[in-house]
């Protein structure tokens, strides 16, 4: 039985409530929503509610299976009503019965936040003046999104069935401790309203952009992530809470931008970027900052940045230290090519996964990427230089490196060029992955496989197929290994074969593929190590 | 004989196991001096997968040792 329904007429509460016992219940939570007699300074008679039942009844069926499931409660109900309804009426009914009072508590409040949320359903207000008005349910605040007592800010006008609530004013930014720069001033408060921002990755970097950039009054910011978020994260991405563990990171974000500053207009995407798309998405901002911890990503925005003339603010951390570069899109200016021209093997810089890092230092090196952005938008002094800093935050260096173009990319046709043969060659290389739940299937398929992993991994974890080991650091050394049919290489996560298939696809062997994913993205079966 | 400052940064820095040392060197070059470097302290990284630096302006592998130059090698680093 759905824990939700609509009803037209009056609702008989003591039946509702009976409905809620169980034996291991050693707490009850209702919340009643009335129709009270003002909202934003209107003087109300009465209210009218609408609802797309159908649906209405399926996402608020999926509502309370949510809350149930999030809090562990034993029972939830909901009732909502349509049609006409006088002062003081009941407009929505929420009981929850659980072992414990606090998670029957906070249910209660996951139930009607979503509600407010996400519900088709319409309020029309009837005014002592005699005129009605239709009213938006939707954007209301959801506690348990930031349920940290001091975050609150009451940006929409409370729903007007929150008896006894005082309706706060409709929220209004001020940004006078930024305008009354001189540099700043209105001006540059319309320049920042005006902008187009996307951020690239909303994790250890991306979280004081966001939040600075949001701050600041930036009109729209965009952010691209396709990541869950893991309790790994926590130390460094300041966004979010513990609660928040397994949710889409972009969701997350993006809710915490609009609880910052509900003026920011936020575009998000959950695909990472790719060839065939960077430089069309790029074209539609006016700055980027690269803030994923993937190399490839950060080649991909460099190319990107150049084809299109958008600014770039890249930076990396490694440990304790980090990297910035502004690749600013100007004809003449260098790009992250001409410091490293192609993209280095995985396993080359390291990951904060596979060497740690300290929290504050992707804080540290985000910040500064969201003062490098402010300074572009606004025209600040010091934000032409393409210098590649390098921050040292165990002994406090800073060293600014000016990078020369003309010993870069110069001298293989110029960035311009050099970004287009390299995107040209990705989306090439985009059939290169191919994806299999199992090895024999690969084999089925006519693949002949080529194992890229170290002579250690690959006793630890053989494969029980006939299979060929080359290292993928030895993979460009004898290419006559890929001749004749098409060649699957694999490793233990996608990777490393990734990579190598690019290189001997680099050198003319087309034939040649990688396991998307690696072992790793293999299907187990009962009795066999892989395949 | 040239004496040299060094400077390590990301991996280099862990696997030389400190971020800077003095050395007095005969390599007449950056390169001679890296792959002098690599044997001493195992440095993974070829060397054109780095950049390198010299009193602060990136250079030529090419480029010969002065007395007191500060050279840092510069990895490409993902962490983010
Ligand atoms: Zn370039």
């Amino acid at each position: 039985m759905s824990g939700f329904r609509i009803a037209a007429t009056a609702v008989d509460l003591a039946q509702l409530r009976d409905s809620l016992q169980h034996p291991g219940s050693g707490g009850f939570c209702s919340f009643e929503g009335w129709v009270r007699n003002n909202n934003e300074g209107r003087e109300v008679s009465g209210l009218e509610y609408e609802a797309y039942d159908a649906l209405a009844v399926i996402e608020g069926g999926k509502i309370v299976d949510e809350a149930m499931a999030r809090y562990g409660v034993l029972a939830a109900q909901c009732v909502h009503r349509t049609g006409n309804l006088k002062l003081g009426d009941l407009a929505v009914w929420i009981g929850v019965s659980s072992a414990h009072r606090d998670e029957a508590f906070r249910a209660c409040r996951y139930i009607i936040d979503e509600i407010k949320h996400r519900l088709p359903i319409w309020k029309k207000e009837h005014y002592l003046t005699g005129d009605t008005a239709w009213v938006a349910c939707s954007h209301t605040e959801r506690a348990h999104e930031h349920e940290a007592p001091h975050v609150h800010h009451h940006a929409h006008p409370r729903p007007a069935e929150d008896a006894g609530a005082v309706a706060a004013p409709p929220f209004r930014p001020d940004y006078s401790r930024q305008t009354r720069l001189r540099e700043v001033g209105d001006a540059g408060q319309a320049k920042l309203a005006a902008a187009r921002v996307l951020v690239i990755g909303a994790g250890g970097l991306g979280c004081p952009v966001l939040t600075y950039l949001a701050g600041a009054g930036v009109g729209t910011l965009g952010i691209v992530d396709a990541d869950r978020l893991d309790a790994s994260n926590l130390h460094r991405q300041t966004m979010y809470d513990a609660r928040d563990i397994g949710e889409r990171k972009v969701d997350l974000a993006a809710r915490r931008v609009t609880a910052l500053n509900p003026t920011v207009t936020v575009e998000t995407r959950t695909q990472p970027l790719h060839p065939g798309n960077a430089a069309e998405v790029f074209a539609q901002y006016d700055l980027v900052v690269e803030c994923t911890d993937d190399l490839g990503s950060r080649y991909l925005s460099s190319d990107a940045a150049v084809l299109t003339g958008t600014p770039l603010i890249l930076a990396s951390v490694y440990q304790y230290e980090g990297q910035l570069q502004v690749v600013s899109g100007k004809p003449g200016d260098p790009c992250l090519r001409c410091l490293w021209p192609d993209q280095p093997a995985p396993g080359v810089a390291g990951s904060c996964v596979e060497s740690g890092v300290l929290g504050p230092v992707p804080g540290v090196l985000g910040t500064m990427q969201a003062n490098e952005a402010l300074k572009l938008l606004l025209g600040l002094p010091g934000a032409a230089t393409t210098d590649l800093l390098l921050v040292n935050l165990l002994d406090h260096a800073i060293q600014r490196l000016p990078v020369d173009p003309s010993q870069g990319c110069r001298q293989h046709g110029g960035c311009r060029e050099v970004a287009r043969r390299a995107l040209e060659q990705a989306q090439d290389d985009t059939d290169v992955d191919v994806h299999f739940e199992h090895l024999d299937e690969a084999i089925a398929a006519g693949f002949r496989l080529i194992d890229v992993r170290e002579p250690a991994e690959i006793a630890q974890r053989p494969i029980d197929l006939p299979s060929q080991a080359v290292s993928s650091g030895k993979i460009t050394e004898d290419t006559s290994v890929f001749a004749g049919g098409r060649v699957l290489l694999l490793c233990a996560s996608g990777k490393r074969s990734g990579h190598a298939a690019r290189l001997v696809r680099g050198q003319g062997a087309r034939n040649v593929y990688s396991l998307a994913g690696g072992l790793a993205a293999l299907r187990r079966r009962p009795g066999r190590a892989a395949g | 004989m040239t004496t040299v400052n060094l400077q390590y940064y990301a991996q280099m820095r862990e696997q030389a196991g400190s971020s800077g040392e003095k050395l007095t060197t005969q390599a007449g070059s950056l390169r001679e001096l890296y792959d002098e470097l690599r044997t001493r302290h195992g440095f993974s990284l070829p060397a054109d997968a780095l950049k390198v630096a010299v009193n602060t302006q990136f250079s030529d592998w090419s480029r010969a040792l002065d007395e007191g130059d500060t050279v840092v090698f510069i990895p490409p680093v993902a962490g983010g």
